[in-house]
């Protein structure tokens, strides 16, 4: 019931120990590609046009992923088209990152010499934090330190059985042990919000995952669509799937069986442990960024039918600081892309395992990579970009 | 030939998954709890697809993991294939709110 990590100043223990880079931009990408240990992410947006909502959303993915337990120390920079709002000033972004303990340092071309003046500087910086950062050891720590998130993605029938029931015994059994668990994807639970709602810890939080989900069906029903022609998504009615409410009650088994603490936000940290339904969206490129800026310490894929035919490497979601880890119960899925995938739990459907068993052989998967085995992801040099969730117009 | 392979979610319902790939006529055995349930495939039931475990008049509502799914879009036969030409969703339905008929 425990792993190796890196125990930081405010208490929260990491399972990876990099030196972030933020916002993208030119600056960040050359210090990244010339100083090793460092991340930085890669989006879209930088918040031009954007709503104060919105602005405040972008503004707490980038202080989240500072604050994550896997980063030592961080780099903020004030050369994105965003940094003339309030919410994304350099300054700003770096004093909530470092009231987490954290040295974080700030570049201003302004005051470094331009660009040119900044990429260097950050160089210089970046060497010296990364050297610093490796100077702390792995110590051996509980499970109340580890922080999931899982998204299940290309479902068919396969996640409902025995996919997703692997991961729920893995949930079930971090959050006995102190930890927290974030699931989500709100449009996924929509025919299953009953049951989630009879697990809520309290009646408000009862009627918050109701109101989430009423939400997101009133926005579905204004398209005038029939929701089957949207989601389920065409892989996972190939797999199997016949609506959107089968697909929810097969969703909901990742998450266990555990009381639901609260509702969060995209990329919002939960105040205490346990057990906590986001309200995200499915979108791989978005949902991982928003678990990791949450604090995730590790986070899984639970994957169904792969999507598309001669699918045989699986090159992992944006979740920039926190290990990424694929697992599947689809025999057909396993056999593609054997090399790509970290867990698999087919054997549930096979007979040859209980989900039980399949469920205690993910838990020492998940705290071998937290211990710093590499997630199959991770021997990839490639990211996609972050497709941050962003729900409000844009002028 | 031994009998095909389909799993039971929850006792209350009408519908089984299939774990193996099942052909029209194969006998089809589903466990649950302290027996065997069984049945003759009428249609081919892929992987992962759902087989019906009897007679579903149209309209009704169809059930797995002891919950509704959605409900009938036509009468349904024991023993065969339950998917999206048979079984409609009745949330999120757009479709419906613009006047559709439900």
């Amino acid at each position: 019931m425990s792993f190796l990590g890196y125990v930081r100043s405010d208490g929260s223990v990491g399972t990876r120990n990099y030196v972030l880079v933020i916002p993208q931009g030119i600056i960040a990408k050359s210090i990244c590609d010339f100083v090793a240990g460092t991340k930085s992410i890669l989006t879209v947006d930088h918040g031009s046009g954007r709503t104060a909502n919105d602005r405040e959303q972008i503004a707490r993915l980038l202080i989240g992923l500072g604050r994550n337990p896997n980063v030592a120390s961080a780099i903020v920079h004030a050369a994105s088209p965003g940094v003339g709002y309030p919410e994304l000033r350099a300054e700003r972004l770096a004093d909530e990152i470092a009231a987490s303990g954290k040295r974080v340092e700030v570049l201003d071309p302004a005051k470094d010499g331009g660009t040119y003046g900044a990429m260097v500087r950050g160089i210089q910086l970046a060497r010296m934090m990364v050297h610093e950062a490796s100077k702390v050891r792995r110590e051996r720590v509980g499970d109340e330190h580890l922080c999931l998130g899982v998204k299940c993605g290309y479902s068919d029938t396969t996640s409902g059985i025995a996919g997703n029931p692997a991961v729920g015994y893995l949930y079930d059994k971090i959050v006995a042990a102190g930890g927290t668990a974030l699931f989500g994807e709100t449009t996924e639970i929509i025919g299953a919000e009953q049951a989630l709602a009879r697990r809520a810890a309290t009646p408000e939080i009862a009627g918050t995952i109701l109101q989430a989900v009423a939400v997101q069906e009133e926005r579905a029903k204004a398209t005038g669509l029939d929701i089957r022609t949207v989601n389920p998504v065409p892989s996972n009615i190939k797999g199997g799937i016949s609506s959107l409410e089968e697909k929810s009650l097969g969703a909901i088994h990742k998450a266990g069986t555990a009381p639901i603490q609260g509702v969060l936000k995209y990329a919002e940290r939960p105040a205490r442990k346990g057990l906590y339904f986001v309200d995200n969206w499915m979108g791989h490129l978005s949902i991982f960024a928003g678990y990791a800026a949450a604090g995730a310490n590790v986070v899984l894929f639970q994957l169904g039918g792969g999507g598309v035919a001669g699918r045989t490497l699986l090159e992992g979601s944006p979740s920039v600081v926190a290990p990424f880890v694929w697992a599947t119960a689809n025999p057909k899925t396993y056999a593609a892309a054997t090399d790509s995938i970290d867990f698999y739990s087919g054997t549930v459907i096979e007979g040859s395992e209980t989900p039980e068993e399949a469920g205690e052989r993910l838990y020492r998967t998940v705290t071998d990579i937290a211990s710093g085995t590499l997630s199959r992801s991770e021997t990839l040099h490639y990211t996609e970009p972050i497709d941050m969730y962003l729900q409000e117009p844009r002028f | 030939m031994p009998a095909k392979r389909a799993l039971m979610m929850h006792p209350d319902d009408n519908v089984a998954t299939a774990v193996e790939e099942i052909q029209p006529g194969d006998d089809v055995a589903i466990p649950v709890v302290g027996a065997v349930r069984a049945l003759r495939a009428t249609e081919p039931i892929p992987f992962g697809f759902k087989i019906a475990l009897q007679d579903i008049p149209r309209g009704e509502i169809i059930r797995k993991y002891g919950e509704t799914i959605g409900k009938a879009s036509l009468a349904i036969a024991k023993g065969a294939l339950v998917h999206i030409h048979n079984l409609e969703g009745t949330r999120a339905r757009g479709d419906l709110a613009k006047g559709g008929k439900p």
